[in-house]
């Protein structure tokens, strides 16, 4: 059904409504001062016509555009959800625009995810395997950003009992997905933002500081440490275990637990430019000057 | 920089001492230290505190009023701040301290031996091996400004012991 | 690096006039069945219509120092609904109740926000607590003034909040502005204020004095 036209007659009815309004208005309110002292009637009269002219001007838009319509041919498709309209109750009728309504939208969303699918299938730099191009029917992916998220909760507290001195609580602000506080020891606190069981953001900040998932910490280290975060993500990085890939980054965190009391394995010092050993080997967790590291 | 007006206050009973004292890191808190004998209350608060102890006046004697203060550049390297005071008490020379933060930590125990290193570095063998006195009881605790003030309100108690210039 | 020491800094601040020390006040009290009826109206008096009115409950104490020639009083104030916030030191000094043609009392009053030693602070310090209660009830705002509605409450020995006991059947409604020295346009404001919640509730320079003496 062409919906051009029907916009344009619920265009025409609200400038009509809106017109309509604005003659009353003048009208209730009478004469105002602004229109002087010499023939004010007249000049108040004159403006309450050129406001009726345009109203009728209005109406007729909105017969013509009423005109222009045509009745659909045949009813929406809804499925089995078009029967609710044979319901009786009224108090249960409500329902039908709402479904109307919720129909379009997901018939909108499957338009959009077909387009997106056809974009991101050119995309050679995937991190998930989502399209392996090849026919054959592989078994059903383990997805890592589609788990139930008593799973994720699983997973979460099970970690947050391994390690002693990181203590983790669980928001979820946005529906269904897990932003995770943490703080090792009192050296610093974390904000980790997952998607599902994947972890897609995270910003490290000194221990008392506020945390948010866009600011920065005011402190070199902690900038440093998050830089080395964001690596740590990519490095432990696997869609086929999620869990694995979730426990060795938490690990990895958990080790800086020593951030300020190790000594580069390197040079032996706590210091290099000013800047204590922030690189934490991945397999064996071992503190390096960023200058340092092997 | 830090400044130091102290007030005697002579009430009923054993004499007490209050020192007002304020940090250029925080510029808009006043920290007040009462000393009644053996006991120590601090109070952190608004300047406008300060009003509040020119109203008390009658209370104290302002006999001993002796005002000291560490005054000089402050420097930032990376996470450290380090400021060189030349310390005046009633704007007589008497010493230069040296304060060194590690800002992004805030427990001492943990950036104790980090931090000496980092004194080494330019002080040589005149960096101290022990922690302060007053933060030796309070190594595991969480830092906060007033163990600053502390510490500079302990120092300055040294200077004004001390009969000669050190 | 600051340009001058604070407490010159604090001096120049109180000679330009730019530090409210003043506070102008009026007072009233209602009984507790009509009360709901004054909060309705000034809901929609006041600034903060959307938001409701903002709760409260207070702990205050009140402290005398003896100094010469009159003894200075000090009250602490510390919020129990929100523990993590500062408490506040204030001091109030003598009311100016004035003629007829002012409007409101005033008096001068500092307020300080401070650690939550300052109670062992003022102790040490030689102030005595004269007495303690608990104030819960409403803030409103309108403009520059405040508008309290609260019933104030024993202070028990066991500190249960369920269990507290009233004072007295009727809440006490308090008027006040906070300004700099000098700016007495204000209490004009709080004049015609006071007369549009006439006659829900009477506000008035209430003396303290002559209701300790019984009334004349």
């Amino acid at each position: 059904m062409a919906v051009e036209p029907l916009y344009n007659a619920l265009s025409a009815i609200k400038t009509l409504r809106s017109n309509v309004a604005v003659a009353f208005e003048s009208l209730g309110n009478g004469i105002r001062s602004d229109h002087g002292e010499d023939g004010k009637e007249t000049k108040f009269l004159l403006e309450l016509q050129d406001q009726l002219t345009v109203v009728n001007n209005n109406l007729r838009d909105v017969e013509q555009s009423i005109g222009n319509l045509q009745p659909p041919h045949n009813p929406f498709s809804l499925g089995n959800s078009g029967y609710l309209s044979h319901e009786y109750s009224h108090d249960r009728q409500a329902l039908y625009s709402q479904l109307v309504l919720s129909y379009k939208w997901t018939d909108k969303v499957h338009e959009y995810c077909n387009l997106a699918h056809a974009q991101l299938s050119q995309n050679s730099l995937t991190r998930s395997y989502t399209n392996t191009a090849s026919a054959k029917r592989r078994r059903v992916q383990t997805s890592s950003h589609n788990v139930p998220p008593h799973a994720v909760d699983k997973v979460i507290t099970q970690i947050d009992r391994l390690l002693p001195e990181m203590s983790v609580s669980i928001t979820r602000p946005f529906a269904t997905n897990v932003v995770l506080h943490v703080s090792v020891g009192r050296v610093l606190r974390a904000i980790i933002a997952f998607k599902g069981l994947l972890i897609e953001w995270i910003i490290v900040k000194g221990f008392m500081e506020s945390l948010d998932l866009w600011t920065e910490s005011r402190f070199k280290v902690f900038r440093k440490v998050t830089e080395n975060a964001h690596a740590a993500v990519m490095r432990f990085y696997m869609p086929p275990m999620p869990e694995v890939s979730v426990k060795s980054f938490m690990t990895w965190l958990h080790s800086f637990n020593t951030l300020f009391s190790d000594t580069c394995k390197g040079c032996g010092l706590h210091l290099r430019n000013a800047m204590p050993p922030t690189w934490r080997e991945f397999r064996t967790l071992e503190p390096y000057h960023e200058e340092c590291k092997p | 920089m830090i400044l130091m007006p102290n007030f005697g206050v002579v009430v009923a009973g054993p004499p007490r001492t209050v020192h007002l004292l304020n940090n250029s890191e925080q510029p808009a808190t006043v920290f007040s230290i009462l000393e009644s004998g053996q006991k120590q209350v601090p109070l952190v608060s608004d300047p406008l505190f300060m009003d509040l102890m020119k109203k008390l006046a009658s209370v104290y004697t302002g006999k001993q009023q002796t005002r000291m203060e560490a005054k000089g550049p402050r420097f930032e390297v990376a996470d450290f701040l380090v400021k060189l005071g030349t310390v005046t008490m009633n704007q007589n020379f008497k010493g230069v301290l040296v304060e060194v933060e590690y800002r992004p930590c805030v427990v001492p125990a943990y950036c104790w031996e980090l931090i000496r290193e980092f004194m080494q570095g330019f002080l040589g063998t005149c960096a101290p091996a022990q922690a302060p006195v007053y933060l030796q009881n309070r190594m595991q605790e969480i830092y906060q400004p007033l163990d600053t003030i502390q510490q500079y309100l302990e120092q300055f108690r040294e200077y004004r012991k001390a009969v000669t210039v050190r | 690096m600051m340009a001058q020491p604070l407490s010159s800094a604090i001096d120049t601040a109180f000679k330009s006039n730019i530090v409210p020390d003043q506070e102008y006040l009026l007072q009233g009290s209602v009984l507790d069945k009509v009360v709901e009826v004054l909060l309705h109206r000034l809901r929609g008096l006041c600034d903060n219509v959307d938001s409701g009115p903002e709760p409260f409950q207070d702990h205050e104490m009140c402290f005398t120092i003896r100094t010469t020639p009159t003894p200075l009083n000090l009250r602490v104030r510390r919020a129990l609904d929100h523990q993590e916030m500062p408490w506040q030191l204030r001091y109030i000094g003598q009311p100016e109740y004035g003629d007829k043609m002012r409007p409101t009392i005033i008096r001068s009053s500092i307020d300080i926000g401070c650690s939550a030693t300052v109670v062992e602070f003022l102790t040490e310090l030689g102030c005595r607590m004269e007495f303690e209660y608990i104030a819960r009830g409403y803030m409103f705002r309108k403009g520059r003034m405040k508008i309290t509605v609260s019933k104030v409450f024993k202070m028990n020995q066991n500190k249960s909040q369920e269990s507290m006991e009233p004072l007295s059947e009727s809440y006490l409604v308090e008027l006040s502005v906070l300004a700099p020295r000098g700016q007495d346009a204000i209490a004009e404001d709080m004049r015609s204020f006071a007369e549009q919640l006439r006659p829900l509730v009477n506000l008035d320079k209430v003396d303290f004095k002559r209701l300790v003496h019984g009334p004349p």
